[in-house]
């Protein structure tokens, strides 16, 4: 047959195109004769964006599957373990130490067969929530690995991502595609594109060389958009109106001490025009500003980096080196035209609040890879069915940042006080969040069986920061077994946290012994 | 902490090693370190599990004495039951050490005996003297120097060993459910033994490969051994029908 999908062709060599190379090559045996054959184009004149150093957890498996050794990949990434976020000054705003909560990536105790939230709610005054049902916060205190030495590699005490080097991670990636995976890397800047009758990508005019043909084209070529936007010209839709920030001061610092503690999760601390990550590496400090250009001039957002930097690098702080970065919140109305789909920057970007970027990277091209057409003829439907999925995917990822706002009492910034506007609510959040006041996160809140954040998320974020759910008027069974089991699941948590803060060694000590070691595979 | 300490016929002229074999001296233990080429006197005896060294996490062999933390059924009093004891047991209180010295101008390390100062059997009254009079080793001292030298060299190629294992996904971890005469049940977590249907899968040039490099026979030794898994288990039912 003609139009078979024998050659795929993926433009753009940052994280996503060589995340998108490897899980799609991986997949279908590139590296064999018999297998699919991929293609990665890469203009040598445009730098990948550099930054995006936090992942979820479903990282582990994609580069498991992509049969990467873990041990090797965190001695070139620069790679540390990430258990979560920890939202600094969210609730009510200002200093006090006690104006902070944990969004670990362990479930709760118990869950899912038992909502803690309900018992919670009666001891809600003397712990936090996240510390009566999850060991990890304890664990994330101390500066603590989810592991130890002798866990298999991918295996984990808590559950975890990663912090790492973005620079280094795509260059590991291409050299992993390259001499594993059967990926062929193409350097050339792509200028123009040749179209088919029907109207798809027959192949790619670049600068220099003869035009690359291909079967389907995968756009990464980061913001610039090069297929899907400015080719196909697939519109965007802004998202500023719900989610302010649109520009990014982002900077580098070095540790006080070369043996300072690797913290364990991302810091996000609130500002008063946007937040401050702060990602903490073997060998550095990733920060940055995220905020809205509508409520911050570049002058008072570097300001405010610098004054956050201030407490932690001394003078140092008035003279690193900002990099700004601007973005448009939002994604593209569809991402698999034709023969072409949009993964990474090029489908769309938000605030790296949840870090969502990379997760939906591998959402991306896990499904590629798994439901590849095998013929032109299906790809419509399969494209149809992408369109559907990630839309949604979209849509739960903005309400859930937006969430993050809502809940704030902050009111000491138009910033804050805009974000309370009703009109910048998304219609399903503003619903969702009125179940929420008369009943608590659970199950039902899992409408697709693909979720990207489950109920436990939407719990430890509401009741984070301070959230209120009205008792059910009357007597429930799953109620009642909670509130049955409640004393033994908060003891057992306790004594979780105890054991796990005894055994486990430090970030920086296991990172240490990893390089030294390595991890064994099983 | 314990104290080490360089073995020298000064200050260790008046010491003896008590080689007597009980708890008090430390031998309530649940298994030793072993080495591949230690398998074939350690498989007459004793199963050979792998675990994860808790420092470094990579494997070592162990010659198991019990099924918790402890626990040595091999121990009574009237000594250690079996004919052959590990050296990893024998050697104490003793340890290689290293020592940097110059040589034409080189700084090279060399071996020497260390020993724990605060190891029980360190005695100026009872067991084996350490020297004779006139500061020659003595017969046991000679004894330990060997067994030291052997261990060292065992250990020396046992990564090698276990990187073969590795390699070959010859190692798998299992979990060991014992159930005891009086009907109880304990579990054995945290341990590997060698996987016999990826072995017996291997090719010739694979089996070749490991004969040559003096793998495949203690590979067998300690597929041997799982048959004492057995005698442990009876040595822990009689224990525990004494104790009743
Ligand atoms: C401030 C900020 C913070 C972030 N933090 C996080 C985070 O914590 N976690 C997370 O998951 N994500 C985060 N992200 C997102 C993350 O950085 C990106 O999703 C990720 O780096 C993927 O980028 P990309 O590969 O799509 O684009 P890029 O890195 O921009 O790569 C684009 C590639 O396309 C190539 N290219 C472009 N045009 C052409 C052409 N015409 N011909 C040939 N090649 C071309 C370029 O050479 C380059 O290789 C953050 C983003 C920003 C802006």
């Amino acid at each position: 047959m003609i139009d078979q999908v024998k050659r795929v062709v993926i433009v753009g060599g940052g994280s996503a195109g060589w995340l998108t190379a490897g899980i799609i090559a991986a997949e279908h045996a590139a590296a064999s004769d018999q297998g699919l054959e991929v293609i990665l184009v890469e203009a040598p004149d445009i730098k990948p964006i550099g930054v995006g150093e936090g992942t979820w957890p479903s990282m582990r498996a994609t580069l498991e599957r992509m049969g990467i050794s873990e041990t090797e990949f965190i001695g070139q990434c620069d790679v540390s373990f990430k258990q979560g976020s920890r939202f600094n000054g969210w609730i009510r705003g200002g200093d006090a130490p006690a104006d902070h909560y944990y969004h670990p990536f362990t479930l709760p105790t118990g869950y899912p067969e038992v909502n803690l939230a309900v018992p919670w709610q009666q001891v809600r005054d003397q712990v936090s929530y996240a510390e009566a049902v999850c060991p990890q916060v304890a664990v994330c205190n101390g500066n603590l690995a989810p592991k130890t030495i002798s866990t298999p590699e991918y295996a984990f005490a808590l559950n975890y991502g990663y912090h790492l080097n973005a620079g280094k991670f795509a260059d590991f990636l291409r050299r992993h595609c390259t001499q594993t995976l059967g990926v062929t890397h193409i350097k050339a800047h792509v200028s123009g594109v040749r179209s088919a009758d029907n109207g798809d990508i027959s192949a790619l005019l670049i600068d220099q060389g003869e035009p690359i043909v291909g079967d389907l084209f995968v756009d990464c070529t980061g913001l610039a958009a090069r297929l899907l936007g400015e080719h196909y010209g697939i519109g965007y839709v802004s998202k500023r109106g719900v989610l302010f920030n649109d520009t990014a001061l982002a900077v580098q610092v070095d540790y006080p001490q070369p043996d300072a503690p690797i913290v364990s999760h991302t810091l996000s601390t609130a500002q008063r025009a946007g937040w401050v990550w702060d990602i903490g590496l073997p060998t550095r400090r990733g920060v940055g500003y995220v905020y809205s250009s509508a409520h911050s001039t570049d002058e008072s957002a570097e300001a405010a980096v610098r004054a956050y930097l201030a407490p932690t690098i001394g003078k140092d702080a008035e003279r690193v080196e900002l990099r700004k970065l601007s973005f448009n919140p939002g994604h593209r109305r569809e991402f698999w035209h034709r023969n072409c789909v949009a993964v990474g920057l090029s489908a769309g970007f938000l605030e790296p609040l949840e870090a969502t970027a990379l997760v939906l990277v591998e959402l991306s091209a896990t499904m590629i890879a798994e439901q590849l057409p095998s013929n032109r003829q299906v790809m419509d439907v399969v494209a149809g069915r992408f369109n559907r999925r990630f839309l949604y995917h979209w849509e739960r990822i903005i309400d859930f940042l937006k969430l993050h706002y809502v809940l704030s009492e902050r009111r000491d910034s138009d910033y804050w006080r805009d974000n309370l506007d009703a009109s910048s609510v998304p219609d399903t959040l503003a619903e969702q969040l009125l179940l929420w006041r008369h009943d608590y996160p659970w199950r039902q809140d899992t409408v697709h069986a693909e979720e990207m954040f489950p109920s436990a998320s939407f719990a430890y974020v509401l009741y984070g920061m301070g959230f209120s759910t009205a008792p059910f008027p009357h007597r429930r069974r799953r109620d009642q077994k909670a509130c049955a089991r409640a004393g033994e699941l908060f003891r057992q948590t306790r004594a979780d946290a105890q054991k796990l803060s005894g055994c486990l060694p430090s970030n920086r000590a296991l990172l240490k012994k990893i390089n030294a070691y390595g991890l064994q595979t099983i | 902490m314990t104290s080490h300490q360089l073995l020298n016929n000064i200050d260790h002229k008046e010491l003896r090693v008590i080689t007597k074999r009980a708890a008090e001296y430390g031998d309530q233990v649940m298994f030793s370190p072993t080495f591949p080429d230690e398998f074939r006197s350690v498989q007459a005896h004793y199963p050979i599990f792998f675990y994860k060294d808790n420092a470094t996490g990579q494997f070592q062999a162990a010659a198991m004495f019990g099924f918790s933390t402890g626990e040595n059924l091999f121990l009574s009093d009237r000594g250690w039951d079996a004919t052959y004891i590990p050296l990893g047991i024998v050697r104490q209180p003793f340890l290689i050490g290293f020592q940097e010295f110059q040589e034409d101008g080189v700084s090279k390390t060399q071996r020497v005996i260390h020993l724990d100062m605060d190891s029980p059997r360190i005695s100026k009254t009872e067991g084996e003297s350490l020297f004779l009079e006139y500061g020659g080793n003595s017969p046991y001292l000679e004894q330990v120097a060997s067994a030291l030298e052997l261990m060292h060299q065992g250990f020396e190629r046992a990564p090698t060993f276990i990187a073969a294992l590795l390699e070959h996904e010859l190692l798998e971890s299992f979990s060991l459910d014992i159930e005891l005469n009086d009907g109880s049940n304990h579990q054995l977590q945290g341990f590997y033994t060698i996987n016999e249907d990826t072995l017996a899968k291997l090719g010739g040039d694979q089996l070749a490969a490991l004969n040559e490099a003096g793998w495949l026979q203690p590979i067998y030794m300690a597929i041997a051994s799982q048959s004492h898994i057995r005698d442990l288990i009876e040595r822990k039912n009689l224990q525990m029908a004494r104790e009743t």
